[in-house]
């Protein structure tokens, strides 16, 4: 019974369903190759929920954000996409690095996410 | 009393009603799961490839052509080395005072990430021209060969010890730009060229010293660049009393890829100065003219599409290919072109990629030549090249 009370308090209190709705992801489709992703910036206001679609032209790249628990790996080309999930809710550069052995131009090849 | 699995169920409508959920988990990978992390340890990676070439009129040969491990290692988000170490033609050996195949550092360097815009990067460094020499992992070019115009204009792998900078100047622009050792132009030749005159970071001489750089852009599909190195070429000529030679390599390139089909293209040029005084000083020495123009000059289109239905795994591209190269395109004033050297290919072959790291390849080539004398031959060629 205390429990029922305390539900409904909260729910007349509580933000409208509306606000309760989280906003939909925004995705962003990255394409990697040898050495570079494009889009090579992205650039997003903070607490956007950001969906990255990652998808190759060529080999299997990593994509990892800097500072982060972003690290995934990216499928070869026509394999597949990796999606992945990412709240910015911290403003800043963040640096976007291939971590995963790619060719000559491997350690160059980053992207960078500012989030405003 | 509710029951304990009750409260776990109303718990997220709880947390909800207090706005406490949604930014709280705020990564996740779906499909397919995160690897093990691979940085912070040395890394190995590495490419292979394999020919058979029947030339007109030679015997048909089998060559592992190039056997390449590549180690890299991060000693931090900002400090990262990267090598590339390679075997060409299987085994070296010194026969008749003439190496058999090569063991050779084609990268050795270490990057110094500062900012988007600026890094540094010095050790062993791909000169960054043309497109080959940075992307020659077998499965990112057609043909089992590379192009003409990347070995007799651009001689490619064309590395050297140096130190330089490169980043990201964002629209889609990026850049590198090293200082390097200059070439040695006794080295030179009608047939190859520069390709001679690499020093390749052994114990290179630098004293005439070159700038190299290029600058990229990349849009949906779409990579052009354009590159240079500028440099000298004299000092093995100290003592010859002529002008020192310097040499310009300029170079414009691009890919575009939309669906199934990719074009790509390239033209490039080198400027020899001072090439009728290096003529007759090489002659003094060894007794032969090289005949060394002062430009050549190469270019080459490439279309290719995937035949292979979009349901399949395995693709099989077709490609063809138009290459004019020309080593001797303008002779210094005194010196005759020989026509054997202006020559032109028609390349036509196809790559089977069971794997899009492994690339099982065939082609035909029709090479010309302006001479009435000396016949330019058609090859044959098989090759498998796989990258891991």
């Amino acid at each position: 019974m205390l429990l029922k009370c305390f539900v409904v308090l909260a729910l007349a209190l509580g933000p409208s369903p509306q606000a309760l709705k989280p906003s939909s992801p925004r995705v962003i489709r990255v394409s990697a190759e040898r050495f570079a992703y494009t889009p090579s910036e992205i650039t997003v206001e903070k607490g956007t929920v950001i969906e990255f679609h990652l998808t190759s032209e060529d080999t299997d790249h990593g994509f990892r954000i800097i500072g982060t628990e972003v690290d995934v790996q990216i499928p070869k080309r026509r394999r597949g996409e990796t999606v992945v999930k990412y709240t910015a809710d911290t403003a800043g550069r963040f640096i976007i690095e291939c971590s995963r052995p790619c060719g000559a131009g491997h350690t160059a090849m980053r992207a960078t996410l500012v989030v405003k | 009393m509710p029951q304990l699995s009750s409260l776990v169920d109303w718990k997220p409508l709880i947390l909800a009603c207090f706005g406490l959920i949604s930014h709280s988990a705020n990564v996740y990978a779906q499909a397919p799961a995160a690897p093990p992390p691979r940085e912070g340890l040395p890394t190995l990676s590495g490419y292979m490839e394999m020919h058979l070439n029947k030339v007109q009129d030679l015997p048909t040969e089998v060559d592992l052509h190039r056997f390449v491990l590549m180690i890299g290692h991060s000693f931090s988000d900002r400090l990262k080395f990267w090598s590339e170490v390679e075997v060409e033609h299987a085994f070296v050996e010194v026969e008749g005072g003439e190496e058999t195949g090569e063991v050779a550092i084609e990268q050795a360097f270490i990057d110094v990430m500062l900012n988007r815009r600026f890094n540094l990067r010095a050790g062993m460094v791909l000169v960054p021209v043309g497109i080959i020499n940075e992307r020659h992992e077998p499965p990112t070019f057609h043909g089992v060969e590379r192009t003409f115009v990347d070995t007799v204009i651009v001689p490619t792998t064309w590395r050297d010890t140096g130190v330089g900078a490169f980043g990201d100047l964002g629209r889609g622009f990026s850049y590198r730009a090293y200082a390097v050792p200059g070439l040695d132009a006794a080295g030179f030749s009608a047939e190859e060229g520069i390709a001679g005159g690499r020093q390749q970071g052994g114990r290179a001489d630098a004293s005439d010293p070159a700038v190299t750089g290029r600058l990229e852009y990349r849009n949906t599909g779409l990579t052009a660049g354009a590159s240079l190195w500028r440099g000298g070429a004299g000092f093995g000529l100290i003592r010859l009393d002529i002008q020192t030679p310097t040499v310009a390599v300029s170079s414009l390139d691009a890919r575009y890829r939309r669906g199934r089909h990719e074009l790509r293209g390239q033209w490039s040029m080198v400027n020899i100065s001072g090439a009728a005084d290096l003529n007759r000083a090489l002659q003094m020495h060894t007794g032969l003219s090289p005949n060394i123009a002062s430009r050549l000059l190469g270019a080459y289109a490439e279309a290719a599409t995937r035949v292979t239905p979009d349901s399949w795994s395995d693709e099989v591209v077709v490609f063809g290919r138009y290459e004019k190269f020309d080593t001797q395109n303008k002779m210094p004033a005194g010196f005759q072109p020989l026509q054997e050297f202006q020559r032109s290919a028609w390349v036509a072959g196809a790559t089977y990629y069971p794997d899009p790291d492994v690339a099982f390849k065939f082609d035909v080539i029709r090479e010309r030549n302006k001479s009435g004398v000396v016949r330019a031959p058609w090859q044959i060629n098989l090759g498998v090249g796989w990258w891991f």
